[in-house]
Formats: structure tokens, sequence, C-alpha cells
């Protein structure tokens, strides 16, 4: 049975070039041994990559990014687990409540929170040299993220284990390290994996909370984007979407990317 | 039993640092600007004032709600077709095209309009394919135009994913009656799929239009200067000039206006649905 028309298929074929082509462009454009970023590409050099490494303002940027959002994914994943067990298997009054309060940072437009976070900490807590508001910032926008995939992974999990582990004699500690732990690890490694990315690539948050004279990667890119063109942003792009692609290959075999969901 | 000690270190961070901070945003939006400080003593109405009155910054509301929409209407256009054949394909490359559409999502902003960047430039790919053509070069960004195809490819997939999880919801022997009893296949659609579908429609339609108002990165890159929104005036208000009160306020007064849009958008939807959801 023929289940689509034809113009349907022809019409989302080319809106999935839509979708790719941005993104799968800046990697032809790397390897561009040309001067400019010109199409066709001018033969094949790995010159801009030697740029790229060479500037010391886009290597410790890329180091800062990702030490930060493997801060970030620990921490958003350590705080924000224990809330999902807590309004899977205790909360009775108020769940839409609680939820929503877990959810709001997703909810809420980044530029306001960024713009709401940057009152608060030059007000009361620090000047504008510590990175400190910056990974709080990070933390709070992924929190949402690794709430709903710990709150999926639990609704997802056989029932009647935990009782049965229970019946058998095992206390509460024995049963969440030997039954439920080991049943939700992959929803907790995939929340923190999307935390993982969303630190990596966040701008909103980041270009107003950066301390004074060192940023993140996108930051580092949106700058040099500003008043440059050439292909050692195309460079730049191509490993860090390198370094997410790895990410999301990794979330795939722990879950499925079906786990990401809105 | 202390379990709600689970609950509490995720509790005190969105306390400490959305709760907090959103109602100190409130309360700076009341306070008199100061030329030393960062706001003067006292508490004044005139920063509202200022922007209700002010033809620029009502134009500025204007223009950043038109953006919004439209990007909202070109992504439901567009997202519908692709969200209805995922939720409904069983081609052994579903994965893949779930991938597909979770790709701008996955990939950082400013890495996607470096990708527009390069695609729409005077010298950029379009424009060197259709001048092999003979046609062009045609002016494709540093305009609204470029700003509009960045925030459509940005948001896309939070118009199709809500709407193909509706759309998967939907029982399919729903249609396949409909078809027995002789509707059309276009019929059917208008009828079953459509009405059906509407509660992801509506969740797609707010989530697109609430972030594209809010969006800045991408009017800064691609409209290079030559594109204003609210949020991008309200970035470098607070970044140059340190107009926080004032910034406040801006921000402010487009998160309500958007706030009345989509509660307008939710009344007229609900009477739509009701029966569906």
């Amino acid at each position: 049975m023929k289940r689509f028309p034809a113009w349907l298929i022809a019409f989302n074929a080319l809106m999935y070039a839509f979708l790719l082509l941005p993104i799968a462009i800046v990697i032809p454009m790397s390897l561009n041994a040309g001067e400019y970023l010109a199409f066709p590409p001018q033969g094949f050099s790995i010159r801009w990559y030697v740029s790229f490494l060479n500037s010391e303002q886009f290597t410790s940027a890329l180091l800062r990014s990702l030490w930060l959002a493997v801060a970030v994914a620990m921490l958003a994943s350590a705080i924000a687990s224990p809330a999902a067990i807590f309004y899977v298997r205790c909360l009775r009054a108020g769940r839409e409540k609680f939820r929503l309060t877990m959810l709001a940072p997703m909810l809420l437009p980044e530029v306001l929170t960024s713009i709401a976070l940057l009152f608060f900490f030059n007000q009361l807590f620090f000047g504008k040299s510590t990175i400190v508001p910056l990974m709080i910032g990070h933390v709070i926008i992924t929190i949402p993220f690794v709430f709903l995939t710990v709150t999926s992974a639990l609704y997802n999990m056989p029932p009647g284990v935990e009782e049965a582990a229970r019946t058998m004699g095992a206390g509460p500690w024995a049963v969440f390290r030997r039954v439920t732990f080991p049943l939700i690890k992959s929803g907790i490694v995939t929340g923190a994996m999307l935390a993982f990315i969303m630190s990596f690539d966040n701008v909103n948050i980041s270009l107003l909370l950066k301390p004074l004279g060192s940023s993140t990667l996108p930051i580092q890119l949106f700058d040099y984007l500003r008043y440059d063109f050439d292909p050692t942003a195309a460079a730049v792009s191509t490993i860090s979407l390198t370094i997410t692609l790895i990410v999301v290959l990794l979330i795939d075999r722990f879950y499925g990317l079906r786990a990401v969901r809105f | 039993m202390r379990r709600w000690l689970l609950a509490l270190p995720a509790m005190l961070m969105v306390g400490l640092f959305v709760v907090v901070p959103y109602l100190n945003i409130v309360v700076m939006s009341f306070r008199a600007p100061s030329p030393s400080a960062i706001y003067g003593p006292g508490f004044t109405l005139d920063n509202y004032a200022r922007i209700l009155s002010d033809p620029l910054y009502l134009g500025l509301l204007k223009d950043t709600l038109l953006y919004a929409l439209g990007t909202t209407s070109l992504c439901f256009a567009i997202g519908f077709p692709v969200a209805y054949h995922l939720a409904r394909t069983e081609s052994r490359w579903r994965g893949l095209l779930y991938a597909g559409v979770l790709s701008p999502l996955l990939t950082g902003v400013v890495i996607r309009c470096f990708g527009w960047i390069v695609l729409l430039a005077n010298n950029g790919v379009i424009n060197q394919l259709l001048g092999l053509a003979g046609l062009g070069p045609y002016r494709l960004m540093y305009n609204p135009v470029g700003v509009t195809i960045a925030l459509v490819h940005v948001f896309l997939p939070f118009m199709i994913l809500p709407i193909m999880n509706a759309i998967q919801s939907v029982d399919p022997r729903l249609s396949e009656a409909a078809r027995t009893m002789g509707a059309s296949s276009a019929r059917t659609f208008v009828r079953v799929v459509l009405p059906l579908s509407l509660p992801g429609v509506q969740s797609g339609v707010i989530l697109v239009f609430v972030l594209s108002a809010s969006a800045y990165i991408i009017p800064m890159l691609l409209g290079g200067g030559q594109v204003s929104t609210t949020p991008t005036v309200v970035v470098q208000q607070l970044m140059g000039s340190l107009l926080w009160p004032f910034g406040a306020t801006l921000a402010l007064v487009l998160s309500f206006t958007a706030l009345i849009v989509v509660a307008l958008f939710g009344a007229a939807t609900r009477r739509a649905m009701r029966g569906v959801a």
C-alpha cells in the first residue's frame, strides 16, 4: 500500500536538506585551501585547523568549554536525579506544581533568565572575574533535561521489581543501589550527556555571564564572526560539531535518541 | 522519613537562582536610572511610561512580534508535513530521519548561523550557484530575509516534535474508518487527522513563538547590525551602556506582550479543541 503521496515525499526531502545543509556546509569549508570562504572549495588543506591550534584564544576557549560542560553535566545530574526520584516515587500532593518548578528554566526564555542572573549576581555575590555565575546559569538551564530523562527512566522501569527486592528482605538503600539505580542509570547518563551538549553549545547564558577576559568556545566564535569570516571559523565549528556528534552517538547507544523529547 | 531531602538541592537551586532573580528583575524595572551607579534611589514608573509612549520602542516591539509570527507560521507550514510523515512512516530510515530533525537542536546556535552565513553571503554558496545560471547575486542576509530563514531553521524542531507526538497518539484506524466510509484522503486529513493533532500544534506554536520572540543571537549575526529586535536592543543596552532598570523594563514588556499573545492563542485554540484533547 502506498502510504504517502509523492509530493509529500518530495517536499519533505527538501525540508530535510534545509535542516541539514547549513550544518553540513561548514565541514567542506573548513578543509578549503583558499583564503576566503569561497565555493566551490579551492583544493584541500588543513591550514585552518593549524590556524585554530595556533590561536591561543580559541584553544583555551575550547578547553574551558570542555571542562565547564563536564562539571555542569555532573552537577546537573547530581542535583536533578534525586529530585526526579522524589517526584516519581514519593510526592503525592502538588505534583504538577513541582514538575513545573523543575521544568521552569526550560520554559522561561533563556535571555530573560540570563538577564535576571546577571543582575542578581552583580548585586549580591560576585564580581565579573569568576566563572561561578556562568556555571550556575548552565546548571540551572540543564536541570530540566536531566529531570525529564530520569523521570521517564523511572516510569519505564519494569513494575514490581522494587517490591520484589523488598519482600525478599533488602533494605531501602540496598533496593536503591542494587535495583533502582542500575535500572535508571541510562536515564541519568543520557540526561548528563544532554546537559553536556546544552552547556557546550550555550550562548544565551554565557554571553551575559562570562567572566571578564575569558570566554567559552561559542562566545569566542560569536565574537570572531562579528568581524571576521575566514575559514578558521569553519574549522572551529567542525571541531565543535564533532565533539557534539560523539556525545549524540553515545546517547544513542545508551538509550536511543528517542529519549530526547520536548 | 525525610524523603523530601532528595528534592532539596534542586528546589534550592531553582528557588535561589530562578525565582529570586526573576523577582529581582521586576523590582529593577521600577528603579530610577542613575548616571553614576547601576540604579538611582527610589522607585518610579518612568521606565514603563517611556517604552509605552516612545514610537521607537513600540515599533521595535511590533517588529519583534512580526518576526515571531512569521517564523511561527512558516515553521507550521513546513513542520506539519514533516511531522506527519515522521509519525506515520514505517521506513527503516526512520531513526535517521528523526536524528535529522533533532540535528539543529544539538548544534550550537552560533554554528548554525555561521552555516547560513556561508550559504547566504553575497559571495556565498547560493549566490555562486545562482551565478552559474546567470542570476543574481541577491542580497540574502544582513536583512530580514536572512534573519527569518535562520529563525525558521533553528526553531523548526520545536514545531515538528510536538506535532509528531500528537499524530502518533492518533489511532490510524480512525483515518482508515473515514476512508472506508467514503471520505477522500484530503477530507480525511482535514476532518480527522488535523483536528486530532491540534494539541501538538498548539504546543509547537507556543514554543516557537516564545523562542523566536526572545531570540537575539540570530538577529545579531544574520542581521549584521541592520536588523534590530527588542532582545538585541536589550542585550546591547545591558552590555554597552549600563542602563539596567530600562533594560529590565524592556525585557519584561516584551515577555509580557508575548505572554498575552500566547494566552489569546490558547483561548482561541481551546474552543477549536473542545472534544478533542
